[in-house]
């Protein structure tokens, strides 16, 4: 027998909501549809005696400080999608059933499980670490299940006999009927769904539309009933609204730990690291802004994005206050774990590839850089800033480039005119640039000032001298 | 009266002038008579203060120490805020390996660039020392870097204290170059001073972690740097600037 579970979160997108504001417990919420009808409450809106599908007048006036949020079906769509993600390690196959539920399909499990009970003790604890309301129920179709978990009957069971007596006893209120229809068989006399099973098909389909009896059809399990998976996503996006607009960029920290922490735990789950973070801040007016945040050796620890994330959002100046947050990491790669040498005295506390991403995340990526040797005979196109921690690439049979061992350990960006006595040591060493421009050949010589400090010194073909560098 | 002397041997606090124990790891400078003078060579950990003017040898004198420290560990070298642009020619002759080379250059915009009056340009100046500064204390404690070299502006003694902490914690060492009037003495392993000399350097010791000061040398570079050297008879300059 095929066995299901449904999940119902009734207030998915409050609940998301509170998680990243810890001090809005005492806050009443709510959020409204465009009827003006609330949909979900917070516990603080239920203790003041507010009710689902209350108009907005009477919510008013029994709580008059209650704070209204739009009913957003993406932004809704988005966390029950992370929260089926999330249950994935657990069980296998999940549907989504917009707007507010999930089905489980239990059978292939419980052989994993050995057994149901193992399993949903799992499952629960799972659910409770999300920390989402939720109502549960087990069910022989994905239509019983979610008829009982919409009456909240929280069966964790295999027996036909029991989920069959429960559905039987099920008002029409909480199936898939709609509201006509519904009121349509309460003239009729008939209130619970055992009662409209009994009566035989054929006079349904003579009296009511198709409708019902392929409504029908599937909670009895007569019909096929089509369900899509979902899949483990690849990459990583989630959407944080903060409740409270954040201007102090050390304070979008806090959330965002919110933020890493769930990415650490897909990324731990799939045993994966990235090496590029992209968090996009949302502005009421501006244009959003969005970070690139890099890792060169790659991580998955919240703290340590953590770090990277701190040292670039110091260096920010917020043109107005933050009220969203997202975080999106396109590519994982596989994690892998540098090789130490066993003898090793000293144990490093980061690798080189990290020191580099610290460095750079604080001081922008212009200011560290490496070296290289190029193959050219003027000075300041010898030596060239590169990409750091990178090795020169050397073509295999030859031997690198040979240095020029007499040239100063100092080079001026741009060559000062010489306005001192200096005493020629060594010289001339004629350089021409490229195209062999004779107007433009220097002779290079070797002077040493008054002070004893060694210079670099060339003359033009106008016999003007110049300073091009020092020998340290 | 001993039992006082013992206590406060005991904490570190009295020095006996016959023994001499090198405070610190010795790595051979390169030199052999400086080596000797040093008791071993220049410190593998610690800071290094070095007294020195622009373009004498300062450099040069810690090239084969350099070469060393990053052979025996395959750990970086970091050059922070240099005077001017490193030649990669000159590094790569001393036997350096220019991959395991990082240069840091604080003070580089990291947004556009806006319009800057004088009073930002000041503050940016501050930062960029501060940001040298920090980024030095963060490669000494990473560990990964075995000799850090920084060309500060100014240094003050609690700077000092912690980034002598930082550099024993990542054993790494780290060398101040620093204009010779800056008299103030910093807590570290080794300060020397140099003068420039036509046959190479003058080097004296001004403070050694654990030992006497050694006498004023003359260090000879005729042999490893002919062309960086007077002969013996010092010339009159042949060139007025005009």
């Amino acid at each position: 027998m095929a066995l299901f579970l449904y999940l119902h979160f009734p207030s998915l997108q409050l609940d998301n909501l509170q998680l990243s504001a810890e001090n809005s417990q005492n806050l009443a919420i709510a959020v409204v549809d465009q009827q003006h009808q609330l949909l979900q409450l917070n516990q603080s809106a239920i203790n003041a005696g507010l009710k689902l599908q209350m108009g907005l007048a009477s919510a008013a006036a029994l709580c008059p400080d209650l704070q209204l949020l739009p009913y957003q079906s993406e932004q809704q769509l988005k966390v029950l999608n992370s929260a089926a993600q999330q249950l994935y390690q657990l069980s296998g196959d999940i549907a989504l059933d917009p707007p507010a539920g999930l089905i489980l399909r239990l059978d292939g499990m419980l052989q994993l499980y050995s057994g149901l009970a193992p399993y949903w003790q799992a499952l629960s604890a799972k659910l409770h670490e999300l920390a989402y309301r939720y109502q549960y129920s087990c069910g022989a179709t994905p239509y019983a299940a979610k008829c009982l978990a919409y009456q909240q009957a929280a069966l964790i069971t295999n027996d036909a006999k029991r989920l069959s007596a429960a559905l039987h006893a099920s008002p029409l209120t909480a199936t898939e009927l709609t509201a006509p229809l519904q009121q349509q068989m309460a003239r009729l006399g008939i209130h619970t769904l055992g009662q409209l099973l009994a009566l035989p098909p054929a006079e349904l389909a003579r009296r009511f539309d198709s409708q019902l009896l392929s409504y029908l059809g599937r909670l009895r399990g007569d019909y096929y009933h089509a369900l899509e998976y979902v899949q483990p996503e690849s990459g990583f996006s989630r959407y944080l609204e903060l409740l409270y607009d954040i201007s102090d960029s050390a304070v979008l920290a806090r959330p965002l730990v919110k933020l890493l922490q769930q990415l650490e735990q897909q990324l731990s789950r799939a045993s994966c690291q990235c090496h590029q973070l992209l968090l996009t801040l949302f502005f009421r007016d501006n244009p959003k802004l969005q970070l690139c945040i890099g890792s060169a050796q790659g991580e998955y620890k919240a703290a340590a994005w953590l770090q990277l994330c701190q040292l670039q959002l110091q260096n920010l100046t917020l043109p107005e206050p933050v009220y969203g947050l997202q975080l999106d990491v396109n590519r994982f790669a596989g994690q892998q774990r540098p090789t130490e040498g066993l003898f090793a005295q000293q144990q490093a506390s980061m690798s080189a590839l990290q020191l580099l991403s610290l460095l750079q995340a604080r001081l922008g990526r212009a200011a560290v850089s490496g070296l290289t040797l190029q193959n050219q005979h003027l000075p300041e196109q010898a030596s060239q800033r590169s990409l750091p921690l990178v090795k020169g690439y050397v073509v295999k049979g030859q031997a690198g480039l040979a240095a020029l061992a007499l040239r100063p350990a100092f080079l001026l960006p741009k060559p000062q005119p010489l306005t001192e006595a200096v005493t020629i040591s060594q010289g001339p060493e004629r350089l021409c640039p490229d195209g062999w421009q004779l107007g433009a050949q220097r002779d290079y010589y070797i002077g040493r000032n008054r002070q004893g400090q060694w210079l670099w010194l060339f003359r033009t073909a106008s016999q003007q001298w110049f300073v091009h560098g020092w020998f340290s | 009266m001993s039992a006082l002397l013992e206590q406060l041997a005991r904490r570190q606090l009295l020095w006996h002038g016959d023994s001499q124990q090198l405070a610190y790891q010795a790595v051979s400078s390169g030199f052999p008579e400086l080596d000797q003078q040093l008791g071993g060579g220049l410190p593998a950990s610690g800071l290094i203060d070095i007294q020195t003017a622009a373009g004498i040898g300062e450099l040069r004198l810690l090239l084969p120490y350099l070469r060393q420290q990053q052979q025996q560990s395959q750990r970086l070298l970091v050059f922070i805020a240099p005077p001017a642009e490193l030649s990669a020619d000159m590094l790569a002759g001393a036997g350096l390996d220019l991959s395991q080379l990082l240069i840091i250059t604080p003070g580089q915009p990291i947004s556009p660039p806006k319009p800057a009056g004088r009073h930002t340009k000041a503050a940016k100046k501050l930062n960029a020392k501060q940001e040298a500064l920090w980024a030095a204390e963060q490669c000494l404690q990473s560990g990964c870097c075995a000799t850090v070299l920084i060309w500060p502006a100014a240094i003050s003694l609690a700077q000092a204290r912690r980034l002598q902490l930082a550099a024993e914690q990542g054993a790494a060492s780290m060398i101040l170059f620093r204009k010779p009037s800056q008299t103030l003495s910093l807590p570290v392993n080794l300060s020397i001073s140099l003068q420039p000399d036509p046959q190479g350097l003058q080097l004296t010791v001004l403070k050694r972690k654990g030992c006497w000061p050694a006498a004023p040398i003359r260090l000879n570079m005729q042999s490893r740097w002919p062309a960086l050297c007077l002969a013996d008879a010092p010339a009159e300059p042949m060139r007025q600037a005009s």
